[in-house]
């Protein structure tokens, strides 16, 4: 297969910064599955996904030198709570950061894995040979949009989910190689994370009430059970399809739905302290966002050795799709 | 109705219970102490438990373990075993050339067999084997026997209690090993399981298939194959 490189990431997140006390009494304390973060980001009204991709883009465009009539010829994009009802917001991204995409492609599934689920979009188009450059964007924005909402802020699962957006930009070549990337689809899982209205409405049914994600006890402890075991297998595969050993990773990002999640991965994965990055703490659960900032917000606080092995990994939903890659990260750079 | 006296638990901290804590407290406590992965050592440190489904009768299962003879069959490496003085205490060799001192304790109405043994020295059998038998199609509903075998970490493993019975030469002591116990427990009930299952299936005796007399009183005789 041809070679593709992660050449860079970048993100924006909304300048509103939400605490605790905006949440039920008792938030900070919960601890398991619903352990809130000490802070996250909430977008504002008429801040739109399409424009927080854009502030990400330019960052990216500017620091890798990307001409974006030239060099993006594949646009995609997932969005958690998307600007329209109708179609995604690809298509005005392209307009704002003056791109001329051969293909724009508004993701509307694999949520949390969005952006590996992209890489593996994009690898295979260049494959054909049609395309050199692709810029994948992922938006979390149900912060702002769903779980600020009266009616919904007060519950357990409301002070989790934080807002920002990840971009990143893939290019035919071995600059950051691309080892390995396996994603899996669950389809037995797709029908097991479902928003519902608490008057019982569809959501695009008129209504007084929000909408929210519906967890059970038995939801949860099936979706623990999956995570668990899905994120790690994958690695491994990963690892495996690249030649090379979980332990000799330098860095993994992984989506950030708890804590728990991530001390599970970790354990098993059986990774030195340091390695497993996340930013749960400051910025809650980040959805698809979560790897392209995950991976900035690393690459900002550690320097990777020329080839160190950066690896990617997720799943989303209740589990239907998981996803994790394995990257050399910039050898060519300094040879 | 049955309800509890008043202060039934006065006293008594850290229990937790629903009075205390609701659905969302204990669900917080579930998920936080559920791990995807668990170090061996938080596993099997302090206890050493195995189990296994094996397709035989438990009746069968239990007549064949309550025959100590059958450890000559189903163990790695315990051998030669032949009566002693003391009623029901057997002595044969482990390792090689270690004594190994034997005793089972064995309850058909509760399906539990017990192997209590030791090495060097039959006065005091510290090596415990805890085995209970339970009918697999109350538990699996499928027929057979489900057998669960515990050890627990007595403090002899630690250090040997009878250094002047050891043998001069070097010796692995027996404790030094524990790490190990998950790993040859296993080996040693797949052999358990096998040779159970290849009897049943061929609708052959349970065994042991024993060689010579083993004389080993009444409720163990074995079965004995003419040479």
């Amino acid at each position: 297969m041809t070679r593709v490189s992660l050449l860079g990431v970048a993100s924006q997140l909304p300048e509103r910064v939400v605490d605790n006390s905006f949440f039920a009494e008792g938030t900070a304390a919960r601890r398991g599955m619903f352990t809130a973060p000490t802070t996250r980001r909430h977008v504002q009204p008429g801040e739109t996904a399409a424009h927080m991709i854009e502030q990400a883009a330019r960052r990216l465009i500017e620091q890798q030198e990307i001409d974006p009539a030239r060099d993006i010829d594949i646009l995609c994009t997932n969005v958690a709570i998307p600007d329209q009802a109708f179609t995604g917001c690809g298509a005005e991204v392209a307009a704002r950061i003056g791109a001329r995409p051969r293909w724009v492609i508004d993701l509307h599934n694999s949520g949390c894995v969005s952006f590996l689920y992209q890489l593996d979009l994009a690898r295979t188009l260049m494959a054909s040979g049609e395309a050199r450059g692709a810029l994948l964007c992922c938006v979390q924005n149900a912060g702002g949009r769903l779980f600020s909402q009266a009616g919904v802020r007060q519950l357990t699962q409301a002070p989790i989910p934080g807002d920002g957006c990840g971009v990143g930009y893939v290019r035919v070549g071995d600059v950051s190689p691309l080892l390995s990337l396996v994603q899996h689809c669950q389809p037995e899982f797709a029908a097991d994370m479902t928003a519902i209205a608490e008057d019982g409405r569809q959501y695009w049914e008129p209504g007084p009430s929000p909408i929210r994600i519906a967890f059970s006890e038995a939801r949860v402890a099936a979706i623990i059970q999956r995570g668990n075991a899905l994120v790690p297998e994958l690695v491994r595969l990963a690892c495996e399809q690249a030649g090379v050993a979980a332990r000799d990773l330098a860095l993994l990002v992984t989506n950030q739905p708890s804590p728990i999640f991530l001390r599970n991965w970790r354990e098993a994965l059986e990774l030195a302290p340091g390695v497993h990055h996340d930013t749960f703490a400051r910025l809650g659960n980040l959805f698809g966002a979560a790897l392209p900032i995950n991976l900035e917000d690393a690459l900002a606080s550690r320097r990777l050795e020329p080839g160190a092995l950066v690896c990617m990994a997720g799943f989303s939903h209740a589990g239907d799709y998981a996803a994790a890659a394995v990257i050399r990260w910039r050898p060519s750079l300094h040879v | 109705m049955t309800e509890l006296s008043p202060l039934a638990l006065a006293g008594i901290p850290g229990l937790v219970r629903c009075e205390q804590f609701d659905r969302e407290a204990i669900a917080e406590l579930l998920t936080e102490m559920t791990h995807g992965a668990y170090p061996h050592q938080q596993v099997y440190g302090d206890y050493c438990t195995v189990h296994a489904h094996i397709d035989c009768p438990p009746e069968r299962v239990f007549s064949y373990l309550a025959n100590p003879y059958s450890l000559l069959e189903w163990t790695y490496s315990v051998r030669s075993l032949q009566p002693t003085p003391t009623p029901g205490l057997l002595v044969g060799v482990d390792a090689q050339d270690t004594p190994l001192y034997c005793r089972v304790e064995s309850h058909a109405d509760a399906l539990t067999v017990d192997y209590h043994c030791a090495w060097d020295q039959g006065r005091e059998l510290w090596m415990v084997y805890l085995n209970r038998l339970v009918p697999a199609e109350r538990v699996l509903q499928r027929p057979g026997t489900v057998l669960i075998w515990t050890n627990c970490r007595h403090p002899y493993y630690a250090k040997n209690p009878f250094p002047e019975l050891e043998p001069a030469r070097e010796r692995t002591w027996v404790g030094d090993l524990w790490p190990f116990f998950y790993a040859g427990h296993s080996i040693e009930l797949a052999n358990l399981k096998a040779i159970l299952e290849h009897r049943q299936r061929a609708g052959l005796p349970v065994g042991p298939q024993l060689l010579t007399p083993a004389g080993g009183g009444p409720g163990m005789p074995g079965e004995r194959v003419r040479s």
